[in-house]
């Protein structure tokens, strides 16, 4: 076996880790390769036995992480942030009793490891273990509540849930394109005066060689118009250009209200 | 070696590597510097290390050498910490055990 296919082997082991865990492990052990030297190459792989080997150290140590006490017999399991904790207590020298978690660390026979087992090993330190335990548990069992719960509303409510909601969607949208709407139709209304006003001074202008006085009517009519209407489209593109981003802005305000109440909480 | 070393030793010894380089040190050199102190397998050090760093008692960096990048390791504060609470506990420990095995008294 050479190194390409012990890196080879080993990254086919390691399929069922995490991906990190396993980019990690094998950066390592690239620069372990690296490092001891083409010519060590050999010996190193003998030394690492078999890539199965080292999978399986990698993956145990991740099993005792997340399990916390899968290896209590060898002591592996001890962690050293324990240690941390259990130290402080130690020194005080507390009452005596065994601490099962603290085997591992301590020798192993019991019985004539009491001379310092025992003065090491005080209540305190139980106490860190047991209430450690349902703080670990609690926001588990909490959130499979939530879960179970979320679910139970779900299934019981949808039929209710699902119409309203698509109800107060359909509302909501048509709200929002009856005002964009009303915008659009202010402009073109008045569009459409200044067009009639042009249209009636064209007309007029026509009339003028029959007859004087409704060609002068018309004309006089038409201008009138045509200058409401210009004046009345200016001022509703103007409006549209004020209301449509405000509209727009607050749509997207509401839309994100419901999630930021959920940040808060 | 009659005496197996259990993982809080194993995790001692290797911080105690890394700390003596104070620029930080890389795999090889830790699974080799720990090789001159005890009897370990070499792929029993990369789980150590790897978890000493999840518990932020070293901490890692890629660094340019020969063209490629290499990892180091370099103790933390916590690590330091760490460490000391070792020794001391260590000193405790192998004292009585010496005490005890040179016949004194045991407590």
């Amino acid at each position: 076996m050479n190194r390409i296919e012990f890196m080879t082997e080993l990254a086919a082991l390691l399929q069922d880790v995490p991906e990190e865990e396993r980019r990690d492990a094998m950066q390592f052990y690239n620069d372990y390769f690296d490092d001891a030297g083409t010519d060590k190459e050999g010996e190193v792989i003998s030394e690492l036995e078999s890539p199965a080997k080292v999978a399986e150290k990698i993956k145990a140590d991740l099993l005792g992480q997340q399990g916390g006490g899968e290896f209590t017999e060898n002591g592996y399991q001890e962690r050293s942030v324990n240690l941390a904790k259990e130290v402080p207590a130690a020194r005080e020298g507390q009452a005596a009793g065994q601490d099962p978690g603290n085997e591992g660390y301590r020798c192993r026979g019991d019985e004539g490891s009491d001379g310092y087992a025992y003065e090491g090993s005080a209540q305190g330190n139980t106490a860190y273990s047991y209430d450690k335990n349902p703080e670990e548990k609690k926001p588990w069992s909490s959130n499979v509540l939530k879960i179970l719960l979320i679910i139970g509303i779900v299934l019981v409510g949808a039929p209710i849930v699902i119409p309203c909601a698509l109800a107060i969607i359909v509302v909501a949208v048509s709200c929002i394109v009856g005002l964009f709407c009303f915008f659009f139709a202010i402009v073109i209304g008045f569009a459409a005066i200044a067009i009639i006003g042009v249209v009636l001074v064209c007309t007029g202008l026509i009339a003028l060689i029959p007859e004087i006085a409704v060609g002068l009517a018309l004309i006089g009519t038409g201008l009138i118009l045509g200058v409401i209407g210009t004046v009345g489209t200016l001022a509703g593109v103007k409006l549209c250009i004020v209301m449509i981003p405000g509209i727009i802005r607050g749509i997207v305000w509401l839309c994100r209200k419901p999630f930021q109440r959920k940040a808060v909480a | 070696m009659v005496f197996n070393t259990g993982a809080a030793l194993l995790d001692a010894i290797v911080l105690a590597v890394v700390s003596r380089d104070k620029e930080g040190t890389y795999g090889y050199k830790i699974t080799q510097d720990v090789r001159k102190a005890i009897e370990v397998s070499e792929s029993t050090l990369y789980p150590v290390l790897r978890r000493l760093q999840k518990d932020d008692c070293l901490e890692v960096y890629d660094r340019q050498f020969d063209g490629r990048n290499r990892r180091y390791y370099k103790v933390t504060e916590k690590g330091a910490v760490q460490l000391n609470l070792y020794e001391t506990e260590w000193k405790n420990y192998s004292s009585r055990i010496n005490g005890l095995f040179e016949g004194g008294e045991t407590a």
